[in-house]
């Protein structure tokens, strides 16, 4: 727990917060903010992280599209990536199953939910 | 004979006039009715995201004012026990102090708890903003129809550049946003995920 490296990718910086305080209490402290897709992308770049949790709708690049691109490079390949959206309709989460998702949570999430869901991951 | 021929001429100058303007009529209403329908549709559409929002946003500050309710008086609480522990003390009764430090403690944490129930409540502010997102994109979109709607009006039929329109906010929301409404709840979603 203590080496796991999250990086946080939310348009709302309220949602942000709320995953960094989440995560925090959860014990896991190394986090690292992202707006969008895209600034996820750049800070992936001049970072290594072996956690990624991130939103659907977001400006500039969405997540899906961010988790897309993730999995056609083969660094990312099996980089755990847990989304948290609003989206809820059965045929958007197997979208985000085809694009590569690891896990997937509705929000609002509860905290036990969310640390329920990084363990699973984890645990492989 | 000639005369007859001339007003004949005239008459169907006329029709021919009569007919080009209904015909210019017609297009007009084409054009007027397919924004006016879609203008028509969209503003209960705004109206009820709008409504959403409203019920929504005073459903989660009522569960924040419940727990912050049952925080303030544990707080209250807390001090008094620390000034009794202070009052134990200064007259070496050292009887209860254990159990007291342990009833204290306990209502710290119970108040670490409900500061993380505050917290995930907030939650609803991601939700109401793509709920208001989708709102004004509806209205956003009427405001173009209504537009083009008057430059038609205004143009009396002739042919006019669309109205330009200020630079509008990129949004990115999920138009299916809600706190409570979740179409797949998370034991389905752990269903699809366990098959994978």
């Amino acid at each position: 727990m203590a080496d796991l490296k999250i990086l946080a990718v939310d348009d709302s910086p309220t949602m942000r917060r709320i995953i960094l305080n989440t995560l925090k209490r959860a014990g896991f402290t190394d986090v690292v903010e992202a707006v969008d897709g895209k600034d996820a992308l750049a800070k992936m770049e001049v970072d290594n992280f072996n956690f990624v949790i991130t939103d659907w709708n977001m400006p500039e690049m969405d997540g899906l599209t961010f988790v897309t691109t993730l999995r056609k490079n083969d660094k990312y390949k099996t980089l755990p990536i847990l989304m948290v959206t609003t989206r809820s309709v059965k045929d958007d989460i197997l979208e985000a199953m085809k694009a590569g998702v690891s896990n997937y949570i509705v929000k609002p999430f509860t905290p036990d939910t969310l640390k329920e869901k990084i363990d699973q991951i984890l645990a492989g | 004979m000639s005369e007859v021929i001339n007003l004949q001429d005239k008459i169907k100058a006329e029709l021919l006039d009569i007919s080009g303007t209904i015909n210019k009529i017609v297009d007009s209403y084409k054009s007027l009715h397919s924004p006016l329908v879609e203008s028509q549709e969209n503003v209960p559409k705004a109206t009820q995201q709008l409504d959403k929002i409203s019920e929504q946003t005073a459903a989660a500050t009522h569960r924040m004012l419940d727990t912050a309710e049952l925080i303030t008086p544990r707080e209250d609480e807390v001090i008094a026990g620390l000034n009794k522990i202070k009052e134990i003390v200064q007259n070496n009764e050292t009887t209860g102090v254990i159990e007291l430090c342990d009833a204290l403690a306990q209502k710290a944490s119970d108040n670490n708890n409900d500061a993380f129930v505050i917290m995930d409540a907030l939650q609803f502010q991601d939700i109401t903003s793509q709920q208001i997102d989708h709102a004004v994109v509806l209205l956003e979109e009427l405001e173009v129809k209504l537009s083009k709607i008057l430059s038609a009006l205004n143009s009396e039929g002739e042919e006019t550049p669309a109205p330009k329109m200020p630079s509008k906010k990129q949004r990115a929301y999920d138009p299916h946003a809600d706190l409570f409404d979740k179409k797949t709840n998370q034991n389905d979603i752990d269903s699809l995920f366990a098959k994978k």
